[in-house]
C-alpha cells in the first residue's frame, strides 16, 4: 500500500482499535451454561455410545445365528447323495430313489 | 486470565469427570477465545453464542491434545478454524461504496483520511463497522490475515502456526491482498473526494 491509502488504513484500525479487545472474564451465567452444555453433550456421547454396542452386540448375534443356520443346514444336506436342486427335482416328480 | 492455572492438572482431573477442573478451563480458555472471536468475525455477530460453540468443541476434543504446546495455542488454532467456518457459512462479499456507508462511517473515514482524530466518542463503533465493511468483501482467510498483521502485529512464522500454512503462502496470500484492499480505499477516498 502507499503511504495515502496506508495512512487511512492504519488510522481507521487504530480508531476502531479498543472494539477489538477481547473480555477478560465471563459473562454472568456463560460459565453455568457452558458446564449445563458440556454434560448434555457428554450424556449424548455416552447415549450414541451405549447404541452402538447395543446395535454392534445385535449383529454379532444376527451374524452368529446365520452362520450356526447356514452350518447345520450344510451338515444335513451334506448327508443326503443329491445336490439341492437335484434333490428338488426328486421331491417334484416324485422318483423313487432305491 | 489466570496464569497460576495447572493445566496438565486440571486436564486430569476433568478426565476423572471433575466439574471444578471443567469450570477452571473455562475461566482460563474464555479470554483467549472471546480475543479471537472478537477479533475475527464483524462486531454485530453473537460472539457469546460462539465462544460457547468453540468451548464445547474444545472439549469435545480434548483428548487430542498431546501437550507439546500450550493449550491456549491449540485452542487459538481451533477457535480461529471456526470463526473462519462461520465466515465462509456466510458467503457475503459486497464490494463497498461510499454510498454505502452510515453518516457516522462517513464522519469516521473523514477523520481518519483527513486527520486520524477520533470526531466524537461513538467513533471506535462507527470504525469498527467501517472495518468490518472494508473487510467483508475479503475472503474470510484474508480477512484474518490482514488483520494478524495490521492490528495484531503478528510475525510470518506465527500466522503460518495459526493458519497452518508455509511462510510462503502468507507472503503469497498478503501480495495478493494487499492491492485488494488498497484498492477499495482509494475507492472510497475518491468519492469522498467528489462528494
Amino acid at each position: 500500500m502507499n503511504k495515502t491509502d496506508n495512512d487511512t488504513w492504519q488510522k481507521l484500525l487504530a480508531l476502531s482499535a479498543p472494539t477489538f479487545a477481547g473480555e477478560t472474564t465471563p459473562p454472568y451465567g456463560f460459565v453455568t451454561s457452558t458446564l449445563a452444555g458440556l454434560r448434555a453433550q457428554q450424556s449424548q456421547v455416552e447415549a450414541c455410545e451405549r447404541i452402538g454396542w447395543r446395535a454392534l452386540l445385535a449383529s454379532l448375534a444376527a451374524l452368529a445365528v446365520a452362520a450356526t443356520l447356514t452350518v447345520t443346514l450344510d451338515t444335513r444336506d451334506s448327508a443326503s447323495d443329491f445336490e439341492p436342486g437335484v434333490r428338488s427335482l426328486v421331491q417334484m416328480q416324485n422318483i423313487s430313489v432305491s | 486470565m489466570d496464569e497460576s492455572i495447572d493445566v496438565d492438572d486440571c486436564l486430569r482431573r476433568w478426565k476423572e469427570g471433575s466439574q471444578a477442573a471443567a469450570e477452571e478451563l473455562i475461566q482460563h480458555l474464555f479470554p483467549v477465545i472471546s480475543k479471537i472471536v472478537r477479533t475475527h468475525l464483524p462486531r454485530r455477530d453473537d460472539e457469546k453464542d460462539l465462544v460457547q460453540e468453540i468451548l464445547m468443541k474444545t472439549f469435545a476434543k480434548l483428548h487430542q491434545f498431546k501437550g507439546d504446546a500450550p493449550i491456549t495455542h491449540w485452542v487459538s488454532r481451533l477457535a480461529l478454524t471456526t470463526c473462519l467456518d462461520r465466515l465462509r457459512a456466510q458467503k457475503i462479499r459486497p464490494e463497498i461504496r461510499q454510498a454505502d456507508l452510515t453518516p457516522e462511517e462517513s464522519d469516521v473515514f473523514d477523520a481518519a483520511w483527513l486527520t486520524g482524530s477520533s470526531p466524537d466518542a461513538g467513533a471506535a463503533i462507527a470504525a469498527r463497522d467501517l472495518v468490518d465493511k472494508i473487510l467483508s468483501s475479503l475472503s474470510p482467510e484474508d480477512r484474518s490475515l490482514i488483520l494478524m498483521v495490521d492490528l495484531e502485529g503478528r510475525s510470518l512464522q506465527e500466522i503460518a502456526d495459526t493458519m497452518g500454512w508455509s511462510i510462503s503462502k502468507v507472503k503469497m496470500r498478503l501480495f495478493r491482498v494487499r492491492p485488494h484492499l488498497r484498492q477499495m480505499i482509494k475507492r472510497l477516498e475518491n468519492e469522498n473526494e467528489q462528494n
